[in-house]
């Protein structure tokens, strides 16, 4: 645990981590710890998530019914609770992921504009 | 719902669970077991604030939050009972002189009048720079019903009374006769029977008249079957055909209602002559669209063009119009603003005594709320925790605010003379109710928010690691302590110098020397209408009895008869013509007021005699008539010569009104007939035998307390007439204490309420520098052991305290200098920035903030190095 590389990390801009958990879920029911380490290891470790803001993050999930969670064992056979992405969740991850990339897309043309994009 | 709990349980269970994987993971990479654990906690973060974030999430949060801040902030004033007390006093005080305050503001000024659209209802009045407001003239009426336009509707209200024969004794009661529109103009639907008909304006149909509600429950014990019965007034006989709302308002009293066809003829059903105002105003209803500048420009307009085309009567006379509203308000709503703004300040004032109290409380939980913010607590949680805190206190204050405000509001409505009121009742209902929560909640955020804001700053933090070696507070607390304790002072300083400057008026009101001695006289008025009454001898017979019996009770000093009363609203007037003067226009006679009296009426009233005689029993019907004069009339119109001998007439003369003269005998001194503010003017005196009239007020000048005379008096008049009516008993010092009533009660409650803030204000400053003084105990010791000289100290403590005073009056005094002049209407013979009371004020409270200081400079002197130091 270099500090070096702490210092690389970013932390999540307000509401990402939401769309970043339904994501995840796209691929199947997790549990919550799967869930954060999918997220930073997808990310290549540079997303620096306080573990325990998954959590009021999932429930806010489940309150909108975006995601369901139901009981189940996980792999070493310990009791887990499983989350799982609804219809209408994986619609709004659909729609989310748009206005992400719409976001994303205008933030990088302001701050890149065009021709100066080989500078780097 | 469900969802929710079953979250939440588990919730701890997941944490855990997560926890125990990451552990396992950290293991896994080959760390050591209590290494892993604690990785794996570092990287989870604040479970607390976890915790509580997920619990956010599921709202409804903020209703549970709330019921535990409040079992928690119960706990904590279960907890300190002391402060407990002290803030709950404090603020129910301020409370509770709101509330008081706040139930006249609404009675009079705010509680909507019981007529429909009320705010199109204005009242006219015909106006004429000699004399102000005067009574509009029926013929003028009519004319202006039938021009104005801006007008939808026009009634008029003419006030009269009548002698009824009574339940237990003969009374005389007041009506109003009206138009036959005037109900239904207003709204209001009478609550048995009928409204008048068109048909009954005019003269001639048969008397018919509508009870008010109070005199339908009086005397006729609330019959239902009123309606269709008769009534006698006056020895006449009335028709009932219906009865008033029990919630009916007029500007004066109203005990019967009647159509005014009857009043605004003669016998012969003529309308009244122009020039005739009697006791009349006209009330009009706005023509939708309408707005109260076009019906001024409207009637203004058309009182111009009848003064042109009648200047017998009309020159110089125009027409004054005021919202309904403002009409019933009179000249309370200066002092009641006033009072209302006082009862703010004193507000303000307890608010900051108890954010002082907070303060130095808080400061005993800083360690507290540094260590709730350090295991993961909000800012904005803890404040929420502080002001609902804060506002049980305030709930707890306006519960027992609203007790003292019980109190207060029966105190208030002794103050206030009845007749001011007009109909308003005041009391504490829903309204009043309403705006005491308002308060509350206002007075919980104000002495709630700074307190909260600061104790709970993020610098704060740092007193955990001072590990609660100062026992709190830092620069900044005292600052805003002392900012508190200055605000004080100069709310403080704003209402003296209000009072100072109302006690000054009062006192220089009350000396003024009115031109009569209203100790130990009583008057009461007397109204005789009977048949029998209808011929002057019998009239002049009855006085001249009623003076003979009552002369000759024993303890009465002097006996008379008069029309007019000084310091009462009725008063007559009338244009009067000196001989040998050169004649005015119409509207510029001297227009002097009258007095019809009989001889021993200067005496009664102590009026002084300046010149020549007073009347004697030889000025009767057969003497040559006979006048005095006041000083006024006689520096004006014969300012180089002796008025005695000289004459004059009343009215104007021309071939329709032959000169009758009356000889001047006696100059007397001005009286100050409308109230002792206003300047005297002039006036004139006849006897009464020669101008003999059948409303006339007793004037009884006693040896001793002239109210005991009441009953011997009334026998008399009974042994005279047993059904004659006597009615208006009062003294004189009763008149003149009530013509200052407004004033004196603005004095009162501005001398209860600044008095109030003075003690709170005080309160305040001693809390600031006790509490500094303890503060510093460890410095005091330390510069006493250095060799400071207790002098020293005392002056360093009095020092501080004079500089917050000092701020303090400075602020005031200029706050004073703007504020002051919205009394300039109360005030009398004074400016809103006398000197005098500036400087005695700011001298007053000066003292009062030394003497706070005093106690704990003295404290501080007494110090002990050796314990001080020893101490900490």
């Amino acid at each position: 645990m270099s500090t070096k590389e702490e210092r690389e990390r970013i932390e999540l801009l307000q509401g990402t981590l939401d769309l970043l958990i339904l994501r995840t879920l796209l691929l199947g029911p997790a549990h919550g710890h799967a869930i954060a380490k999918a997220i930073e290891f997808k990310s290549d470790d540079v997303l620096q998530v306080e573990q325990g803001s998954l959590y009021p993050a999932l429930h806010r999930l489940i309150k909108r019914r975006w995601i369901s969670v139901e009981e189940g064992t996980s792999e070493n056979n310990r009791r887990a609770k499983f989350y799982k992405l609804t219809p209408t969740g994986r619609r709004q991850l659909t729609l989310e992921t748009r206005k992400w990339d719409k976001l994303a897309g205008a933030i990088a043309r302001i701050l890149r504009p065009a021709g100066q994009e080989d500078e780097s | 719902m469900r969802r929710r709990k079953r979250m939440l349980n588990e919730l701890d269970e997941d944490i855990q669970e997560h926890i125990a994987r990451e552990t396992q993971d950290n293991l896994d990479r080959g760390m050591s077991p209590e290494e892993a654990r604690y990785a794996a906690m570092r990287k989870f973060g604040n479970v607390m604030q976890v915790k509580e974030e997920a619990r956010d999430v599921w709202n409804l949060l903020w209703l549970e939050q709330l019921l535990e801040d409040m079992r928690f902030g119960l706990r904590l004033l279960r907890k300190n009972p002391g402060f407990t007390l002290v803030a709950i006093l404090t603020l129910a005080l301020g409370i509770g002189a709101n509330a008081a305050v706040f139930s006249v503001v609404y009675a009079v000024l705010l509680r909507p009048l019981p007529y429909k659209d009320p705010a199109s209802l204005l009242v006219l009045h015909e106006t004429t720079p000699k004399v102000g407001d005067v009574s509009v003239s029926f013929p003028n009426f009519i004319d202006w019903r039938a021009a104005s336009r801006t007008f939808r509707q026009m009634a008029a209200v003419q006030a009269v009374d009548f002698n009824l024969a009574g339940v237990t004794q003969p009374e005389n009661i007041s009506g109003d006769a009206v138009s036959p529109n005037f109900l239904s103009m207003m709204g209001v639907r009478p609550f048995l029977g009928r409204d008048f008909d068109a048909s009954e304006e005019k003269p001639g149909t048969a008397p018919v008249l509508l009870l008010s509600f109070s005199l339908w429950q009086s005397h006729l014990g609330g019959d239902p079957n009123a309606v269709g019965k008769t009534i006698t007034l006056d020895g006449r006989s009335f028709t009932i055909v219906g009865v008033l709302p029990p919630n009916y308002r007029s500007l004066d009293t109203t005990d019967v209602m009647l159509p005014i066809g009857v009043w605004a003829t003669d016998n012969s059903g003529a309308i009244k002559e122009r020039g005739e105002r009697g006791d009349m105003v006209v009330i009009g209803r706005l023509a939708a669209g309408a707005g109260f500048g076009q019906a001024r420009a409207e009637m203004e307009g058309i009182a111009a063009r009848l003064a042109i085309e009648y200047p017998g009567s009309n020159d110089q006379f125009s027409v004054k119009l005021q919202p309904i509203r403002q009409a019933f308000v009179g000249d309370m709503k200066t002092a009641i603003l006033v009072l209302f703004g006082a009862v703010l300040f004193v507000l303000l004032i307890a608010c900051a005594n108890v954010a002082n109290l907070f303060l130095v409380r808080g400061a005993s939980r800083t360690k507290e709320i540094a260590l709730r913010i350090a295991f993961g607590a909000s800012r904005g949680r803890i404040i929420r925790q502080m002001l609902t805190e804060s506002l049980i206190l305030a709930c707890f204050g306006g519960v027992v605010g609203v007790g003292l405000a019980l109190g207060g509001i029966r105190g208030m409505a002794r103050l206030i003379p009845g007749d001011m009121l007009s109909g308003a009742t005041v009391n504490l209902n829903g309204a009043v109710l309403l705006f005491v929560a308002g308060v509350v909640a206002l007075a919980a955020f104000i002495f709630g928010l700074a307190p909260a804001l600061h104790s709970t700053k993020p610098d704060v933090q740092s007193e955990l690691k001072e590990g609660g070696r100062s026992s709190g507070g830092g620069v900044a607390q005292n600052r805003l302590r002392g900012a508190l304790a200055v605000a004080e002072i100069s709310l403080a300083l704003v209402l003296l110098i209000g009072a100072g400057l109302m006690m000054k008026s009062l006192y220089r009101l009350l000396e003024v020397d009115p031109g009569f001695r209203p100790e130990r006289v009583l008057t009461m008025g007397m109204d005789l209408r009977a048949q029998q009454y209808s011929e002057d001898p019998a009239v002049l017979n009855f006085w001249q009895q009623l003076i003979d019996r009552v002369s000759a009770l024993p303890g009465v000093q002097s006996a008379a008869v008069g029309t007019v009363i000084p310091l009462t609203d009725s008063h007559s007037r009338s244009d009067v013509t000196i001989e040998g003067m050169a004649l005015p226009t119409p509207g510029n006679f001297p227009h002097p007021d009258v007095h019809i009296v009989s001889p021993g009426y200067i005496t009664a009233l102590g009026i002084p005699l300046l010149r020549g005689r007073t009347f004697t029993d030889q000025d009767n019907e057969k003497a040559p008539l006979a006048g005095m004069i006041n000083a006024m009339v006689a520096r004006r119109f014969f300012p180089n010569e002796d008025p005695i001998g000289k004459r004059f007439m009343f009215g104007h003369p021309s071939a329709a009104n032959p000169p009758k003269w009356y000889t001047v005998v006696g100059v007397v001194s001005d009286t100050r007939l409308y109230g002792l503010a206003n300047p005297a003017r002039l006036e004139v005196y006849v006897p009464f035998r020669q101008n003999p009239r059948n409303s006339m007020a007793l004037v009884v000048k006693s040896g001793a307390d002239p109210a005991s005379l009441t009953s011997a008096i009334r026998d008399a008049v009974q042994s005279i007439d047993k059904d004659q009516p006597v009615f208006a008993v009062s003294t004189m010092q009763e008149l003149v204490s009530n013509s200052v009533a407004t004033r004196r009660m603005t004095l009162v409650l501005l001398g209860l309420f600044s008095g109030l803030a003075l003690v709170l204000g005080a309160i305040g400053i001693y809390g600031v520098i006790s509490y500094s003084v303890a503060q510093r105990t460890h410095e005091i010791g330390i510069r006493m052991a250095l060799g400071a000289p207790r002098a020293d100290v005392f002056r360093l403590v009095v020092g501080e305290g004079l500089k917050l005073a000092g701020a303090g009056i400075t602020i005031g005094i200029a706050a004073a200098f703007g504020l002051a002049r919205l009394l300039s209407s109360l005030l009398y013979g004074i400016s809103a920035t006398d000197f005098e009371t500036f400087l005695g004020v700011a001298v007053l409270l000066a003292l009062v903030a030394l003497v706070a200081c005093y106690v704990p400079a003295r404290r501080a002197m007494r110090v002990d190095p050796t314990v001080a130091l020893r101490y900490e």
